[in-house]
């Protein structure tokens, strides 16, 4: 393992040049806020869309001389996995930028603290998927909490926004108490922080300890709150509804994603406990994951309520890519071929965290278009009726989006979910992959709901309409992009599966 | 009788699940605060137990990293219950039903 002594200062320094140039960035803005007294509104969110750019050419030609470089004694590690996902959170951050900038303009109030917020959750992602240690992966993972706790909470004078901040916040601190504990005690089996220690042991362990296999069930957990799996899903409901809708957008997916990206992480990391011990209850949880998310969402009448159990569901088809992952792991047939089922799964995880960022984001853009301000949210589902006469853009978004989200070709959604369920059947638990096909038939209903009444009901006189160019100008982009990736998922599932190879095997 | 690391971990576990039963059982959002930071005390009591059975410093600083980001998340906390009782006059969990169906 190399130390800090080992490699020179320059080149750490510049293969961690994202992470600065994003950390120092969102202290810029929070100072230009405090200083520059002649500010006008728009300035802070250019401001921080020029510094998220700087972060991606940062990492963009980073990868350039990208070979897998252990950081910082061993803390971070820079290879194709955290650029892949370094590339994801900063196109979700310069999203929610974008969406926000509109909301802000037309908002009687002005909050400059959104936007280092949205930075220092951005980091927090970024280095929660680089991290190597769980010192820096818990650092990482309270970075992005924190900030994102006060992201939710950031409506203020308003008890529903507070009251969603505080539920996430004590749900949140609950969570990070079980994954402490559980690193705590991984620590004191495997006697030290860093993976590559922790790996060893593992690797050198005949069985597991009883304190080894709890030490993973209750980082299990941990990454359970993060990712809304149930029946760790409590807090999904209402912290989606009463945070403001821009930044629901961004923790269904960029705090999503993140979370994925480091339960992967670890699930590679201590594949023969997981395997072993946690395989079995995973399955049942996944299973009821998506079912219940599909069947409560059923019944809502708010979009962002909707949207939140979709987001449970959509962790269910996500766990599913981790469980046959996890099967390569098992002492059965599958092991054979251990490398091309968990590339294969794997990669679909990937793919699929990219393709539901982009519908998911896409969806809450168009929600936070049409929602007047920030006390006046386009949140009941019959406020969209008529609206593919009033705007027929923003109302075609939005049906791609939905499509997507319920797995119609041709979209990612359904290239997405295909990729999830064929690995799953390559590692032979097919009945678990003919559930998840009957759960997607299952959430068609649900989205269609919406997008009938955008396009078969007349508009009332309470019906929402219009808001800023480039909101609808994003969501736009991103409608086509999801149909694009739809009809051409070659390269990034290409992408995805390599990113995975490289990092597990 | 000497005291190892058997009774640290098994006092880390009562506490934790003191904590656990706190938050889980208890109203007042104060209260389950408190039941919070008891859980991650504990944790802080594994980990410096470890640490000093195995002679390896990393426990230690975990402990110090934990205890910067406990007073964080309190400060956080608690400056979105002072909001709420503005708002509301409680800090009652009952009394948060803005957001129920």
């Amino acid at each position: 393992m190399t130390n800090v002594a080992g490699m020179d200062l320059a080149t750490q320094l510049s293969a961690l040049l994202p992470y600065l140039v994003l950390a120092a960035g969102g202290l810029l803005v929070m100072l230009v806020d405090a200083f520059v007294k002649s500010l006008r509104k728009e300035h802070l969110s250019m401001l921080s869309l020029l510094v998220l750019l700087g972060v991606a050419v940062a990492n963009f030609t980073g990868s350039m001389s990208l070979s897998d470089r252990t950081l910082l004694g061993g803390m971070v590690v820079n290879d194709q996995y955290s650029w892949f996902f370094n590339m994801l959170f900063v196109a979700v951050a310069l999203l929610t930028v974008t969406f926000a900038s509109g909301l802000y303009d037309r908002d009687g109030h002005y909050r400059a603290e959104f936007y280092p917020l949205v930075l220092f959750a951005t980091l927090g992602m970024m280095l929660l998927v680089a991290a190597t240690d769980l010192m820096t992966l818990f650092l990482a993972l309270e970075t992005m909490s924190l900030s994102v706790y006060v992201l939710v909470a950031g409506n203020r004078g308003s008890l529903r926004s507070s009251e969603a901040g505080f539920k996430y916040l004590i749900m949140g601190a609950f969570a990070s108490a079980f994954l402490l504990m559980g690193m705590a005690l991984l620590y004191g089996e495997t006697g030290g922080t860093s993976y590559a220690m922790i790996g060893d042991t593992i690797a050198g362990m005949n069985s597991a300890s009883l304190l080894l296999k709890l030490a993973t069930g209750l980082i299990l957990i941990g990454f359970g709150f993060k990712i809304a799996m149930v029946p760790f899903h409590m807090w999904t409901p209402d912290v989606y509804e009463g945070a403001p809708c821009y930044v629901t957008g961004f923790m269904a997916t960029g705090v999503k994603a993140a979370a994925v990206a480091a339960l992967l992480r670890f699930a590679w990391l201590t594949l023969p406990v997981l395997a072993d011990v946690w395989f079995p209850v995973l399955m049942v949880l996944a299973v009821v994951t998506m079912t219940y998310g599909n069947l409560v969402a059923l019944s809502q009448n708010s979009i962002k309520r909707m949207l939140a159990y979709s987001s449970i569901a959509h962790a269910g088809y996500l766990l599913m890519g981790v469980l046959a992952y996890l099967q390569t792991g098992r002492d059965i047939g599958v092991a054979t071929r251990a490398e091309e089922v968990g590339v294969a799964a794997g990669g679909a995880v990937l793919f699929y965290l990219v393709g539901y960022a982009l519908m998911n984001l896409g969806a809450f853009g168009i929600v936070t278009y049409l929602s007047k301000d920030r006390k006046h949210e386009a949140d009941t589902i019959d406020g969209y009726a008529g609206l593919a006469q009033k705007r027929p853009v923003a109302a075609a978004s939005l049906a791609v989006f939905l499509f997507s989200l319920a797995g119609i070709p041709p979209t990612v959604g359904f290239v997405g979910k295909f990729y999830i369920f064929d690995a799953v059947v390559k590692a032979d638990l097919l009945p678990l992959a003919i559930w998840g096909v009957v759960n997607s038939l299952l959430s068609v209903y649900y989205y269609l709901r919406v997008i009938m009444t955008m396009y078969m009901k007349p508009a009332e006189d309470d019906s929402y309409s219009g808001g800023s160019w480039e909101t609808v100008f994003a969501a736009g982009v991103l409608a086509l992009m999801v149909l694009m990736l739809g009809v051409m998922p070659g390269t990034l599932s290409q992408l995805a599966r390599n990113t995975f190879k490289f990092m597990a095997y | 009788m000497e005291v190892g690391l058997t009774h640290y971990l098994i006092l880390a576990g009562a506490l934790f699940l003191t904590g656990t039963a706190g938050v889980l059982t208890r109203r007042n959002s104060l209260i389950m605060f408190m039941s919070v930071e008891i859980m991650l005390s504990s944790v802080n009591i594994v980990f410096a137990a470890y640490s000093r059975a195995s002679g390896d410093l990393s426990g230690h600083v975990f402990v110090l990293m934990n205890f910067a980001v406990a007073a964080a998340e309190a400060a956080i906390g608690l400056a979105i219950l002072v909001e709420i009782f503005r708002l509301r006059r409680s800090v009652n969990v009952d009394d948060l039903n803005s957001l129920m169906e």
